[in-house]
């Protein structure tokens, strides 16, 4: 089979940008750590109630380290608050694990300009780790379709400025 | 056989009227225009939702309070009902048309169209009676009206039956044939209805054995991240599904309408491969945030994903180097002039050439995508529309509208109505969709949600006003480019007065010697087999709860379990 001597120059070209692009992808996760998220447990949504689920809301655990248990379900985030947009405060510079599940159907859980952005499913337990340096108010929002209150499903993190 | 001899030997303007290619009018006919009338159902929704997500725009249109479902119809009419009927006619008519001969069995033709066609009624009956605002992913544990994922059903048992016909008309020719060498448009739409059959177990298992199943009451529950990994299965190869036909055009019949030659036929046959295998083993790059499914696999598949990148860059190329060619016909000498040396007056050149421009920033976006990290920063936020909107909306359908800017002239036996109107179509279809690209793309940067009723949503992302509300001009544009072609395409029905000037832009036979194993599709299949336990077993094995089984109950879209 001929190949023309440019389009051969071509092919090693486009092998070449598209190695670069790997090898950027392994150093994102070498070098800079992002995580995707991974499977750490599944549970049976009928048993949300006798799980460490029971009761959602936010831990601390040690000097700005925190861990905030969240069950999405149609149409809100339980995140253990009872304001009309459910709300944490967590102070500037911590560590939140984010450990989450769906109680019926499937959510989503994005965090604005944050590296936060993973699904919750029913049957599964969703874990991700990310820390708040700046101060601010940023959204949890759900995007994932989970039904006609979806675009309403939406809590918020706030974080302050020093302890 | 007189009509045969003379299609052989002039190429016919028009679909000869004699004996049964009177039926191929009507088979190619039927499928395309019933293809455009899904489309007219979903495309015109897509400006209101660009309308209500504007914040300066979403008090406009109080009315549209059905958002969800609007946007279901939109995504199952245009994705689903719009491309398979198109394709399926465009393949017959290729086909056909490149070998000379009819379907191997034109009641076979006809019984997978009855059943496509019921798919649709049925899968209209279940959006308009609001019984199935799952969008047209349906992802468990969200549940549907039966007669949803039955009009499914039917839809790909259709094409299952269409592609055993082409297969049939392929090794009847073949036989006849031993040593010709097989038209490039007829082995790419091979490719294309095995990459098809293939994906669609994926989707057919998940609804035969999860999802209507438990519609019809006779299980109870489901399990969101197995579904989810069966449809994807499907839903990547499905894109190339939509994307191959348009590279057909490109490669097969683009050279002929811009008086140029293929550059390489045989690396255009590659690439049809690599599309063929590769395709397959990529569906994880939709779950990268999926909980259920593990790093390495994701990892995994995001290699194969970056292979199967290759034959579409080699496609840059092959189809590059065909219209240098055409614009150095056309007296262009410089480096670079060649690119608007072109026929920019015909409809049907203007609108491939800007499919392909907005195929380059759907194609990098893509890339972008499926860069497993970097999706963390994109996933379900409206980059995501705005990326498949260059490609599908943008690449896929507005080479579709220009090969209706031939077919359709020549299913009717008369002019186009208007090549001036469908000049203005192709521009505004091009600069409406790079500025819903722009916008949308931004505003996912930004951190605006994808599948949202914005209008109705109770927070606003104030960064991201600006770009929603310059999302409206594309809109706009877009809304006024859906109106002209469908102008045109009734205008060319009923209206036109011109007589046919242009011919189909078919092969029949090919000049460089592509090598026959080529057309070793047990092998392709072999290896498509291998590639699926190595990409797809881990993740089924994965996401399957062997203990337990299915846990979750089916909801109502509306609120509520679930209740046949
Ligand atoms: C008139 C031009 C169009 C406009 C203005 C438009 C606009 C939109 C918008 C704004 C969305 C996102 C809504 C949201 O995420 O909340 C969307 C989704 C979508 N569009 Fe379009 N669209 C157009 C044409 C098309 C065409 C021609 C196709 C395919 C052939 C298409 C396929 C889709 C699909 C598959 C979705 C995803 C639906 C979902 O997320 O479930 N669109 N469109
Ligand atoms: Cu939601
Ligand atoms: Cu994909």
């Amino acid at each position: 089979m001929h190949i023309d001597r440019l389009e051969r120059y071509w092919i090693i070209a486009v092998g070449v940008v598209l190695g670069a692009f790997g090898a950027a992808i392994v150093a994102s996760v070498v070098v800079f750590g992002v995580r995707l998220p991974s499977p750490v447990g599944r549970i049976d949504p009928a048993k949300i109630k006798e799980s460490e689920f029971a009761t959602p809301g936010l831990t601390q655990d040690g000097d700005h380290t925190y861990t905030l248990r969240v069950v999405a379900k149609m149409w809100k985030f339980d995140v253990g608050s009872k304001e009309p947009q459910p709300t944490i405060k967590i102070p500037a510079g911590s560590r939140l694990k984010i450990i989450a599940t769906s109680l019926d159907v499937t959510h989503g859980f994005y965090v604005e300009q944050h590296d936060v952005n993973v699904m919750l499913l029913p049957g599964q337990i969703s874990q991700v780790e990310v820390t708040f340096n700046k101060p601010g108010v940023f959204h949890i929002i759900c995007h994932e379709y989970c039904g006609p209150g979806h675009q309403a499903m939406v809590a918020a993190i706030e974080v302050n400025e020093g302890n | 056989m007189q009509h045969t001899k003379a299609l052989t030997i002039t190429p016919e303007l028009t679909f000869p009227k004699v004996g049964f290619l009177t039926s191929e009018q009507w088979i190619v006919g039927s499928h395309v225009l019933t293809g455009l009338m899904a489309l007219l159902i979903g495309i015109f929704l897509g400006p209101f939702q660009v309308f209500r997500r504007a914040p300066a725009l979403k008090w406009a249109i109080p009315v549209f309070s059905y958002y969800y479902q609007a946007l279901t119809v939109h995504g199952v009419m245009n994705a689903l009902f719009f491309t398979t009927f198109f394709i399926v006619g465009f393949s017959y008519f290729t086909v056909m048309r490149s070998l000379k001969r009819n379907m191997w069995s034109t009641k076979l033709v006809w019984a997978a169209y009855v059943l496509m066609l019921v798919g649709l009624l049925l899968v209209v009956y279940a959006l308009v009676t609001n019984q199935a605002n799952v969008l047209y992913t349906f992802y468990p544990s969200l549940i549907a009206h039966p007669a949803f994922y039955l009009g499914l059903v039917l839809l790909v048992v259709g094409t299952w039956l269409v592609t055993a016909n082409l297969f049939l008309t392929y090794m009847l020719w073949r036989k006849e044939n031993p040593q010709e060498h097989l038209p490039l448009a007829v082995f790419a739409t091979l490719t294309n209805f095995v990459l098809w059959c293939v994906a669609s177990f994926g989707v057919a298992i998940e609804v035969l054995f999860m999802l209507l199943p438990l519609s019809l009451g006779l299980i109870s529950h489901t399990d969101p991240q197995a579904g989810r990994a069966l449809f994807w299965f499907f839903g990547h190869p499905l894109v190339y599904f939509w994307l191959l036909p348009a590279y057909t055009s490109w490669y097969a019949m683009l050279p002929k309408q811009a008086n140029s030659r293929i550059f390489s036929d045989p690396l255009a046959r590659v690439a049809f491969i690599l599309l063929m295998i590769f395709s397959i083993p990529v569906g994880v790059h939709h779950m990268f945030t999926d909980p259920g499914v593990s790093a390495v696999m994701k990892g995994i598949q995001t290699v194969f994903t970056f292979v199967v990148a290759i034959p579409s860059l080699l496609t840059a190329f092959n189809v590059g180097a065909m219209l240098e060619r055409a614009g150095r016909n056309r007296g262009a000498k410089g480096p670079f002039d060649w690119m608007w040396k072109q026929d920019w007056r015909n409809p049907v050149i203007a609108a491939q050439i800007s499919a392909m421009i907005l195929f380059i920033t759907g194609g990098i976006s893509g890339i972008m995508n499926a860069s497993l990290t970097l999706n963390i920063a994109l996933h379900n936020t409206s980059w995501i529309p705005a990326h498949f909107h260059q490609t599908l909306g943008g690449a896929v359908t507005l080479t579709f509208m220009g090969i209706c800017y031939w077919l359709i002239p020549m299913i009717r036996g008369r002019g186009l109505y208007s090549a001036n109107v469908a000049l203005w179509q192709v521009h505004t279809w091009s600069i409406g969709m790079m500025i819903f690209g722009y916008t949308y793309g931004a505003a996912g940067l930004l951190g605006v949600p994808r599948r949202t009723d914005l209008g109705a949503a109770p927070y606003i992302n104030e960064l991201a006003v600006p770009y929603l509300n310059a999302s409206v001009i594309g809109g706009v544009l877009l809304l006024i480019s859906g109106i002209l072609f469908f102008v045109n395409i009734f205008g060319t029905l009923f209206f036109s007065k011109a007589p046919l000037t242009e011919e189909a832009p078919i092969d029949t036979y090919v000049e460089s010697k592509s090598p026959l194993w080529m057309e070793k599709w047990g092998l392709w299949l072999s290896i498509v087999a291998i590639l699926c336990v190595i990409a797809w077993v881990p993740v089924f094995l994965e996401v399957f709860d062997f203990t337990n089984g299915f846990q979750t109950p089916g909801y109502n879209p509306n609120g509520g379990i679930y209740k046949p």
